[in-house]
């Protein structure tokens, strides 16, 4: 257990993969620099209850991959398919966390996490899980407060929440914290590491930071520079709960670490075609 | 009025910025007039009130001194007391007098609403409709704008002919001058929502109308206020000027008459009426603003 292990299939035998990317490919047209080939047969599993988080330089398709799954991007080729369906346009199964929270600023941060609940008319006994949220995210008391009136921390927090209001199987996070800063980041990452010990959902996490990368995930999906290609699916052998104190020390810690920063490194200089 | 200063200098630039989505040119220049969410200064609203207060006893005061050292005459420029009075004359009687401004007033005010609540809610739903639709929106603006460009003076005998001396060419002139601005910033707005947001919507499966109720209506609320504010003004003025061309009553009627037997004190009277009217219709658009958009007064830095 001490060497991280490069596996193809990660925890994919342990359950039922939720998430099944085979051979996707997607190409841009954009009207300043043409056809820009964003991913290039990208295969990823997750399965059920997992926690994978993706890293990759700037640009790499990685959150084009994430909006894919969301149903917010198409794909020219290949197979994308959530709990055996294939993915045509938005789902209920998925609650998404945008890049900076993107609450809506004129509704109060309750209003916003209900919102997923009010489009499409449900309401009634659902509403008691608003509460649920909000108490555990510690926002129990800034319900009726608006999203100007809450730190950057607080503000994703209430992303969160928002996201896990109806109940999703799969939760898709994209950059959640990149705006934050260090502390408030790692503060972030130990409460997201206890939602998901309770609440149980598969994650797929996009972030920059291989620290937080290594802390979150079960899994960490390194992605190469555009074409977007996946090299290294690698497993994170440190039992949970995690913190980071003793994360540091962990043997495998340094080794992930370094592995995925030579990988990103050798990234910088590759050519972009 | 400082405020309306300060935002008129301010909205070119901001708006230009806003309508990169609008692929026509030649709109471009047009679209200009919308105004954008006004910037607010925190310290021009702390002194605001005396500086407009130091702007009127200086007014005053160069009135007097044109009327008393240079010797203007009255029938030019009346002396403040005579204006005082004339004011006074039309004030202090019973409301239901035909000598004072109340009924005339009353006459202009409710056709100017009436105009203000035709022409901004129709402007509110075709901007609307242009907002979300390419086709609505190639097949409208070429009228908007032409329709703009058009003096509305012009336009009115046309008007009256139409819908004659009465109240309806008063409510349709206003309401044709409070149209425009409601209909381009409504249109701006709409257009101007951030990606990400609709994104949120798109990835909740959200309806059309979902979409348009919850995030681009509230989205676009400081710029339809920005519209209402220069559409209560305009809707006044509207009736107004249709009045000048023929009516029964009106503040219209009231300057006409006044004109006629050269009793310059009275039309001063009744334009000092009618602007302080202005400020009060402009700031009650204000106030409500802050209190419906008021996250983006206290949320900005």
């Amino acid at each position: 257990m001490a060497t991280p292990q490069v596996s193809r299939d990660g925890g994919a035998q342990r359950a039922r993969p939720l998430i099944d990317i085979q051979n996707v490919s997607k190409t841009y047209v954009t009207a300043s620099s043409g056809n820009v080939h964003a991913l290039n047969k990208v295969d990823l599993t997750i399965a059920e209850g997992e926690f994978v988080c993706v890293v990759g330089p700037s640009g790499c398709g990685k959150s084009t991959l994430l909006r894919m799954l969301a149903g917010l991007d198409t794909y020219d080729a290949g197979k994308l398919s959530l709990d055996d369906q294939a993915v045509t346009g938005p789902s209920g199964k998925v609650g998404v966390v945008f890049q900076a929270a993107n609450l809506l600023p004129w509704l109060s941060v309750r209003e916003n996490v209900r919102l997923p609940l009010r489009v499409g008319g449900r309401h009634d006994a659902a509403d008691q899980r608003i509460d649920g949220l909000l108490e555990m995210t510690g926002l129990g008391e800034f319900g009726a407060r608006y999203p100007y009136e809450l730190s950057g921390g607080m503000q994703q927090r209430a992303g969160i929440c928002r996201a896990l209001a109806r109940d999703p199987q799969i939760l898709l996070m994209d950059e959640p914290f990149g705006a934050l800063d260090a502390l408030t980041r790692e503060r972030m990452n130990i409460e997201l590491q206890r939602i998901w010990q309770t609440h149980r959902k598969t994650i797929m996490l996009i972030t920059h930071s291989i620290s937080e990368a290594i802390f979150l995930g079960d899994r960490v999906v390194v992605m190469s520079a555009r074409p977007g290609r996946i090299l290294a699916d690698l497993h994170v052998p440190i039992p949970r709960p995690r913190s980071f104190d003793t994360i540091v020390s962990h043997p495998s810690y340094a080794k992930l670490a370094s592995e995925i920063r030579g990988l990103l490194n050798a990234q910088e200089g590759a050519p972009n075609d | 009025m400082t405020s309306t200063t300060i935002r008129s200098a301010v909205s070119p630039v901001e708006v230009i910025e806003r309508t990169d989505l609008n692929p026509d040119a030649a709109m471009q220049s047009a679209v200009e007039d919308a105004a954008p969410p006004p910037p607010q200064g925190k310290r021009q609203a702390v002194n605001g009130s005396i500086i407009a207060g130091m702007g009127l006893v200086a007014l005053i005061a160069l009135w007097i001194f044109a009327v008393r050292v240079l010797r203007v005459p009255p029938y030019i420029l009346p002396a403040p007391e005579a204006v005082l009075n004339a004011l006074w004359s039309g004030l202090a009687v019973n409301p239901a007098s035909p000598k004072g401004f109340y009924l005339p007033l009353w006459s202009t005010l409710s056709n100017a609403a009436m105009g203000f609540a035709i022409g901004t809610g129709l402007g509110l739903v075709l901007g609307s409709l242009m907002a979300e639709s390419r086709t609505v929106e190639k097949l409208l603006m070429p009228y908007a704008f032409a329709l703009q460009s058009l003096p509305k003076v012009a336009i009115a005998p046309l008007v009256v002919i139409w819908f004659g001396f009465g109240d309806g060419s008063k409510v349709a002139i206003a309401a044709l001058l409070a149209f425009f601005p409601v209909l381009i910033n409504s249109f701006t707005g709409l257009r101007s929502t951030e990606p990400e947001r609709l994104d949120l919507m798109r990835s909740l499966s959200a309806t059309r109308f979902e979409t348009y109720r919850i995030v681009k209506l509230p989205n676009a609320a400081p710029f339809i206020f920005a519209g209402l504010d220069m559409a209560v003004v305009y809707a006044l003025l509207g009736a107004i000027v249709a009045e000048f061309l023929g009516a029964q009553q009106g503040m219209g009627v009231v300057i006409t008459q006044a004109q006629a037997v050269s009793d310059v004190a009275g039309v001063f009277a009744a334009l000092v009426i009618l602007g302080v009217l202005g400020i009060a219709l402009h700031s009650s658009v204000r106030r409500l603003e802050h209190r419906v958009v008021h996250w983006a007064h206290r949320g900005k830095r």
